[in-house]
């Protein structure tokens, strides 16, 4: 083979595959194009550069020297090419065979349950408004149940079949403890946790207390035997219904995210007096918040203080109803069957 | 307590409108519930707090509405005529059971022609939704309605010997009453009788036989005030409630008899003709009498938070009926009625003029004392292991605190003791699956049987990955408590592997106190499987249990894949947290990394060869990290196991040399070779 003709086919491949690695749309069309011309072992150049065996011995040179330049000018067009591709992938052309809608390698955040959500937000109201956050057993006895809380003897709130009494295995019937003395009991209410730090703390108090409380109703979508409640109490001298109404429309203008209207009217609870029910003013009508009142003279005087230096206030909300208004939750049962499908929802 | 509009108009003047109307009830006390139009007339639903059963009668309602709107009430004043023959030549009255009945009266009217009672009667307890009777029964009802005493009407010629003996119910008695169905009597329940059989059980219902009908003639009126224990639980044994015990369980006025009676007796006589015997049949205790109450002026404004005027004072109690004995610029001094024995101290009164002057005239916007609150440490740990919980993938479940006896029994690491027993089951709190395992009625001394039954739930429901914690008191019962230890507990059920589930523990841990380690002991629980579980310690308090469920447990709760269960001490994670962290100086200089790879026997622990491993390195060894376990009888031999670790050396002070880690990676070597037999590959 002559030189020329062996210089003119270096000439039009180094055309051909300038043209090629040009017009390649995408990184895949511009690798085949690669191996088309750059293969290390079928590539055209490399099979051109077999030809150069039959070129004359003394021009042999000068062929090796025109293969050179223009094995770096087609590497030079290649590289020229690949950085345009990458550069269109970025900001010009955008490359189709990356699905940026494919979903995410995510993962689960567990959720806390509604009622421990719900607790949380009332708890940090409370907390800004100055209440510590108290616990009390949920195993009292009936002194600190019902005794301490003004509740008599008599009282249709101590029925036995209202109460969960309890007793120990040893003895065969069940009711022994409702019989005795001072039986123990699942508390009825979280106000036997304000009788527990009355009893060992001097006023001031300011205090909210939150937990499981118990009552034998059967469930169903608006009952359970466990609920929770949240209770505040607040004694110092001259607390009044004033004071009361003042905190519960903080209350309730921060839980719901806006200046509410509150209202109390008459009520009656063993514990205090006057007792009120509380109502907040929402969507055009009144929804009912809790019970509360001034703390009851003979509650003061059963911890130890002096009702004519102080009085207090005391309220009490039902967690699971404020939980299910605000989530729209239909049946209280679905909160305390825990299926993941529900939990997932908060 | 059904109020009718019309019928109220009889006491009071109505000139406001019904809204108005239920509006100031509604703020001061009688809450409104609803209102229905039945035919020309309105029947207004108002809640009744169980402290003024002398609102459940219109005359009581009107009382409240007249002190509301300072108008005047008119209550009737019944004086039916009597002819000259005398009851007590006819009947008597003995009260055996003093304790359940504390006075009983009996009018008797003779020659009644039983018949409809008139239109408005009727008309009036149509409204309130009571079925109609006769002219006798609707009287009885009317007057019930009207003043909150029930009262009860007997055909006089089925009583036996004329004679009413007011006893306890006998072992095994039996009785019809008017709903003719038949109850079973015991000790303790109140019967009215004659002189043979129970023709009433007093305060709750009357009975078939001596039942008012279209042959009665002479009729026996009966006012009595029962004990509200009493009537209660008869009325709750029997599952027999009537408007009767309603009232009675609510303590009625036991000195209004009298006019309740006569005024049955006057309606009656209207309506089915008779004549009414000269006198009343009276016998019980007298009322105690009512004390004074002194109110102080200054009572109001302190408990109240308003200042209401002191002329208001006085004329509202009066209103009410209390009677003023004295009054000063200070206080005032009153008597309660005989209908309002929740009054008996100053602060009921201070409840009184406070409700009836307004409680929406008490201000919402006082300034209220500012005070610091704070958190306590135990609630601040919860929410850092909730943190760290949900950030781990778990969802937070609530379950019930009692449980039926074999998920009491499956799992009590706590305690010994047998568990604490409910005189009341919980009802209606079991899956349908799990509708026959046993009796709610236990308190658990564990929470991971609730999760095990919550884990089967989403099993059975196709829920995957289920991942879930709890927090919540466990009942442990102490000789010589008097109350029962109630300590907070963490429990966490998981589909993840063994030690997956443990790493999160490890995680909590690390986050509450970042020197704390936990340890793991051999265990030995039904529950879990006897090679994939452990106790847990920090230091040297035990934390609790993790272990992989045994294939009987899973069997017993319904569990169809491998599942990994912990409960751990709150209390015992609160007490190794520090919640404030402490700063330590961190070293400049780069590490020297070195890992090992040793042969050695499988019953050699990890716990044990990582203690070898840093017990003579000194403060040089940063930490110690597991690689990996490998096991290949063809090159090692039977019970034989490769374990792969990696070994962080710095210095605080200079870059650490060559030969100083060489010392340091041979002393760990000559360490484990020793200790463990362990031979170093490579």
């Amino acid at each position: 083979m002559s030189i020329e003709l062996f210089i003119e086919q270096l000439e039009a491949l180094a055309q051909e595959a300038g043209k090629a690695f040009s017009e390649a749309a995408d990184s895949d069309q511009l690798d085949l194009s690669r191996v088309e011309f750059l293969g290390a072992k079928k590539g055209r150049l490399k099979s051109l550069q077999k030809n150069m065996g039959a070129v004359p011995g003394d021009q042999k040179k000068i062929a090796g020297m025109k293969l050179n330049a223009v094995k770096s000018l087609i590497q030079e067009a290649f590289e020229s090419a690949q950085s345009r591709l990458s550069s269109a992938s970025s900001d010009g052309q955008p490359d189709l065979k990356f699905d940026a809608t494919l979903p995410g390698e995510t993962f689960h955040v567990g959720r806390l349950h509604p009622i421990t959500q719900t607790i949380n937000e009332l708890k940090d109201i409370m907390g800004r408004l100055g209440f510590t956050p108290a616990e009390g057993p949920e195993i009292e006895d009936d002194y600190h149940n019902f005794e301490a809380l003004n509740i008599p003897r008599a009282h249709p709130a101590r029925d036995p079949l209202d109460n969960f009494y309890l007793s120990v295995a040893e003895t065969t019937s069940g009711n022994d403890s409702a019989l005795s003395g001072n039986p123990l009991l699942l508390r009825s209410q979280t106000s036997t946790v304000q009788i527990r730090v009355m009893e060992n703390t001097q006023p001031p108090v300011r205090i909210v207390s939150l937990g499981r409380v118990y009552r034998p109703d059967t469930a169903d979508w608006s009952h359970y035997p466990m609920f929770h409640q949240i209770e505040g109490l607040m004694v110092d001298e001259n607390v009044s219904l004033a004071d009361l109404k003042t905190v519960l429309k903080l209350f309730a203008s921060n839980y719901l995210g806006d200046e509410v209207p509150v209202r109390i009217r008459p009520s009656f609870f063993p514990f205090t007096e006057p007792s009120v029910e509380a109502d907040y003013y929402w969507d055009g009508k009144w929804v009912e918040f809790g019970g509360a009142g001034i703390v009851d003279p003979n509650v003061l005087r059963a911890v130890g203080y002096d009702p004519e230096k102080v009085s207090g206030f005391a309220f009490g909300l039902g967690i699971e109803r404020l939980c299910m208004i605000r989530h729209q939750i239909t049946d209280i049962r679905y909160l305390f069957t825990n299926d993941t499908r529900f939990l997932h929802q908060f | 307590m059904i109020v009718s509009w019309n019928w109220l108009t009889e006491y009071v003047d109505l000139a406001m409108t019904h809204d108005d109307l239920v509006d100031r009830l509604t703020m001061s006390g009688l809450n409104h519930e609803g209102t229905d139009v039945v035919d020309k007339d309105q029947a207004i639903d108002l809640e009744v707090t169980s402290n003024r059963a002398d609102c459940l009668g219109h005359i009581g309602v009107a009382r409240e509405i007249a002190a509301l709107y300072e108008i005047p009430l008119k209550i009737p004043n019944p004086q039916p005529a009597t002819c000259s023959d005398s009851i007590s030549q006819f009947c008597s009255v003995e009260i055996e059971a003093e304790g359940a009945c504390e006075r009983y009266t009996a009018r008797l009217i003779r020659g009644v022609k039983i018949g409809p009672s008139p239109q408005w009667m009727q008309d009036r307890l149509r409204s309130l939704g009571i079925g109609i009777v006769n002219n006798v029964v609707d009287a009885t009802n009317y007057v019930m309605f009207e003043c909150g005493q029930p009262l009860h009407a007997f055909d006089f010629s089925k009583i036996q010997d004329g004679k009413i003996i007011v006893r306890e119910a006998r072992v095994e008695e039996t009785f019809e009453a008017i709903d003719h169905r038949t109850y079973q009597l015991a000790p303790g329940m109140c019967v009215i009788a004659d002189s043979e059989d129970a023709v009433a059980l007093g305060g709750v219902m009357g009975g078939a036989d001596s039942e008012v009908s279209e042959a009665t003639v002479d009729v026996l009126i009966e006012a009595a005030c029962f004990d509200p224990l009493t009537i209660r639980s008869a009325a709750r044994k029997l599952k027999l409630h009537s408007p009767s015990s309603f009232r009675f369980e609510r303590n009625i006025d036991s000195e209004n008899l009298n006019w309740a009676s006569r005024r049955v007796c006057e309606l009656i006589l209207e309506s089915a003709g008779g004549e009414l015997l000269e006198g009343v049949i009276d016998v019980g205790s007298p009322s105690p009498s009512r004390e004074s109450i002194n109110l102080r002026y200054s009572q109001l404004q302190r408990l109240l938070g308003i200042k209401i005027p002191i002329d208001f004072v006085a004329p509202t109690l009066e209103k009410l009926g209390l009677v003023i004995e004295s009054s000063d610029e200070n206080s005032v001094t009153a008597v309660a009625p005989s209908w309002r024995k929740d009054l008996t101290r100053d602060v009921d009164l201070v409840e009184e003029v406070g409700r009836i002057y307004g409680f929406e005239k008490i201000p919402d916007d006082v300034n209220v004392p500012m005070s610091a609150s704070y958190r306590p440490k135990a609630d601040r740990v919860v929410d850092k292991v909730r943190n760290v919980l949900t950030a781990a993938g778990f969802d937070e479940a609530v379950t019930p605190s009692l449980v039926p006896q074999p998920w009491s029994d499956a799992f009590t690491p706590w305690c010994d003791s047998p568990p604490l027993i409910s005189s009341q089951p919980m009802l209606g709190v079991l899956e349908e699956y799990s509708h026959n395992i046993g009796t709610v009625n236990l308190l658990r001394r564990s929470l991971v049987p609730s999760l095990l039954e919550v884990r089967r739930i989403n099993d059975y429901r196709s829920n995957a990955n289920v991942n879930l914690f709890e927090t919540a008191k466990v009942y442990l019962p102490s000789d010589g408590k008097a109350i029962p230890d109630q300590p907070m507990k963490l429990a966490l059920v998981s589909h993840r592997d063994f030690f997956a589930v443990k790493g999160v523990v490890e995680a909590l841990v690390r986050e509450l106190n970042p020197l704390a380690a936990v340890r793991v002991k051999d265990c030995n629980e039904a529950l879990l499987d006897a090679s994939q579980s452990g106790e847990l310690w920090l230091g040297e308090q035990r934390l609790g249990w993790i272990g992989s469920v045994s294939d009987s447990a899973k069997k017993q709760f319904g569990l169809r894949s491998a599942t990994v269960v912990v409960e751990v001490d709150l209390g015992v994670l609160e007490h190794e947290t520090q919640l404030i962290a402490c700063h330590a100086n961190q070293s400049p200089f780069p590490p020297v990394i070195r890992d090992f790879n040793f042969i050695m026997d499988d019953e050699v622990r990890w716990a044990s060869l990582e203690s070898t491993i840093r017990s003579e390195s000194g403060p040089l060894l940063e930490s110690v990290k597991y690689l990996e376990t490998f096991r290949d009888e063809t090159r090692d031999g039977p019970g034989k196991k490769r374990v792969l670790f990696s070994v962080v050396f710095r210095s605080n002070e200079a870059t650490l040399t060559g030969a100083q880690a060489e010392e340091l990676c041979n002393r760990i070597i000559t360490n484990c070779t020793n200790a463990h037999e362990a031979t170093l590959v490579g």
